[in-house]
């Protein structure tokens, strides 16, 4: 079963049109939501927690309609919004427990749970502490918890690693992965970071002025035409010579081959080349697109 | 050697029972009134709170103390005990005081600090939320228009100075609920549509008393220097509801000749219009776009 559906959704804010008739499917495990600031993301989370009603099409979000449904949905759904403002003088604990009762946990479960999450979050040590006083990352990891104490079935992160630093980051992304893996939560990551995308999803949606442009298993997306690149220990131009009398049509970029046509008879050439030169294969690969070439080519 | 281990739980599902928007309600009710009264949080915001309450149930230690160390005698010839809806008059400021403090509390914070997009991510819809928010200020507000006359309704009981017999009692008991819910009713709606106008605690605080103020000078200046109709006192924010709790008692009041039905008309006006303003304010609202 799909988690998110939506079917030809419209959203405009007065004169300016967010979504323009968006189509798409969202799979479950971790899906990127990626789209340059303004192209609709945002407006995109807050339909699927049907916090505002599509200008048409329809939506359909865990099997429930969030136009009509919007308590129950919103019961099962974690979120994490995009700004990292919270009240200064609350204890993150205060904050999370608080929140898991909001979504509807009795009392003595919320604090079990608020306790766990803070401690998933890496912020167990921390949580008897004002949000006030933590640092920008750590209150990104409070809003985390809060969004995932009550043990929602759909997590939305909009732009989850606002403001972090490298590290930070990186503990972020891989925290996010291990929800999508081990927790067993299904993700929704807004952002418009192609590398966190490409280094955390399954799946992306991508969005540009308003429009569902691309769609799918980051890999399928990614594969785009057939071909290999190969990287060589040695002579790249002897090597390319070769290929070339071989039949083969390929580029050299630095001290890497990109090759294409079919990917068995690259392949074949390839390994007999490599024999006959007397040349270490590093690496072989089967040619896959960036997820910003797939992201140009579907914007444009 | 120990066999203590460390065991990771790893993620526990939660599979039991949900509570729902009902739920939702309480929580978010009972979180604001601790906010208001500054509870679980730094000391500095709980100086306001503590102080309104001081200065409203003060008056009533006192009368309850004067009760019960002055003879009867003494007492009603000094005439040293006010009446239970002129006690209204010794507590204006410290009311005035909590209606500008714990409206922007419970509203303007949670815009200010995001939470706001937080609780409506949550089952909670825009009604809910503002269910919840009259919820949570109806009984803060409560604690300096009902309490003090109750305290000192039982304190005055108990020293033998309190109304005659159970049917006595209960009628200034039915009276003091009367009038808690009147004043309180009209204040939360205002003090709710002010702090709906802004994300700014202290404009909304200033604008509430100022609205107060204002609406009390131009009123007076109006009927007692230009001659003005008295009904124009319906306009006076400060007037209306301790006029209404006069009648309430059974007291002709400031200005007899503005009828009573005229005044319970003009509350729910006020309170009917200030409950219009919040919600449309909230209606509007964008959270996510």
């Amino acid at each position: 079963m799909s988690v998110v559906r939506g079917t030809v959704v419209m959203k405009r804010w007065g004169a300016t049109t967010a979504l323009s008739g968006a189509t798409f499917t969202i799979e479950r495990g971790v899906t990127g939501l990626l789209g340059a600031n303004g192209a609709g993301k945002t407006t995109l989370l807050g339909l699927v927690l049907g916090l505002t009603k599509p200008d048409g099409g329809s939506l359909e979000v865990l099997g429930l309609d969030p136009t009509t449904a919007g308590p129950r949905v919103r019961e099962r759904i974690g979120y994490a919004p995009e700004h990292d403002a919270l009240p200064p003088d609350v204890k993150a604990h205060d904050l999370v427990r608080h929140l898991a009762e909001v979504h509807g946990l009795p009392r003595r479960e919320a604090t079990a749970r608020a306790s766990d999450a803070l401690w998933h979050v890496g912020l167990g040590e921390e949580r008897f502490r004002p949000v006030g006083t933590m640092s920008t990352g750590q209150r990104q990891r409070v809003k985390l918890a809060a969004a995932l104490a009550h043990d929602p079935a759909l997590l939305l992160l909009d732009e989850p690693t606002n403001g972090l630093d490298p590290v930070q980051r990186e503990s972020m992304l891989d925290l996010i992965r291990r929800i999508g893996s081990e927790f067993g939560i299904d993700v929704v990551l807004s952002s418009h970071l192609l590398e966190e995308i490409e280094r955390v999803c399954d799946d992306v949606v991508i969005l540009s002025g308003g429009r569902v442009v691309a769609a799918g298993a980051l890999d399928t997306l990614r594969r785009g035409e057939a071909g290999l690149v190969v990287e060589i220990d040695g002579d790249v131009e002897a090597m390319a010579t070769r290929l070339r009398a071989a039949g083969l049509t390929l580029t050299v970029d630095g001290a890497r081959l990109v090759i294409d046509g079919a990917e068995d008879v690259a392949a074949d050439a390839v390994r007999d080349a490599a024999v006959a030169l007397g040349i270490g294969l590093r690496r072989v690969q089967r040619r896959m697109a960036t997820l910003e070439d797939v992201f140009l080519a579907a914007a444009s | 050697m120990s066999d203590a281990r460390i065991i990771d739980q790893g993620y526990r599902p939660y599979e039991g029972p949900r509570r729902g928007r009902a739920g939702a309600v309480r929580s978010l009710a009972w979180h604001s009134v601790l906010r208001a009264l500054g509870l679980r949080r730094t000391p500095w915001a709980k100086i306001l709170p503590i102080a309104s309450v001081v200065i409203a149930y003060l008056p009533a230690a006192v009368f309850v103390g004067v009760a019960v160390l002055v003879p009867k005698r003494v007492r009603d010839q000094a005439n040293v005990l006010p009446t239970y809806h002129g006690y209204y008059g010794f507590i204006t400021a410290a009311i005035v005081l909590f209606v500008a403090l714990v409206g922007p509390e419970v509203l303007c914070s949670d815009r200010r600090n995001g939470m706001l997009g937080l609780y409506l991510a949550s089952p909670l819809d825009r009604g809910s939320y503002l269910f919840a928010k009259v919820l949570a200020v109806l009984p803060v507000l409560g604690l300096v228009t009902l309490g003090p006359p109750l305290v000192l309704l039982v304190g005055l009981t108990v020293a033998n100075a309190g109304p005659e017999g159970f049917g006595g009692f209960l009628l200034v008991f039915v009276r003091i609920g009367a009038a808690g819910v009147v004043i309180s009713a009209a204040y939360t709606a205002l003090s709710l549509a002010a702090s709906s106008l802004t994300d700014r605690r202290a404009v909304a605080s200033a604008g509430i008393i100022l609205t107060l103020l204002l609406t009390s000078v131009a009123t007076h200046t109006l009927v007692e220097r230009a001659g003005a109709n008295e009904h124009i006192m319906l306009l006076d924010l400060f007037f209306v509801p301790f006029e209404l709790v006069q009648r309430i008692y059974g007291d002709p009041g400031i200005r007899p000749s503005i009828a009573t039905g005229q005044l319970a008309a003009a509350e729910l006006a006020w309170t009917a219009g200030a409950a219009a303003v919040l919600w449309w304010r909230y209606r509007k609202l964008t959270i996510t776009r």
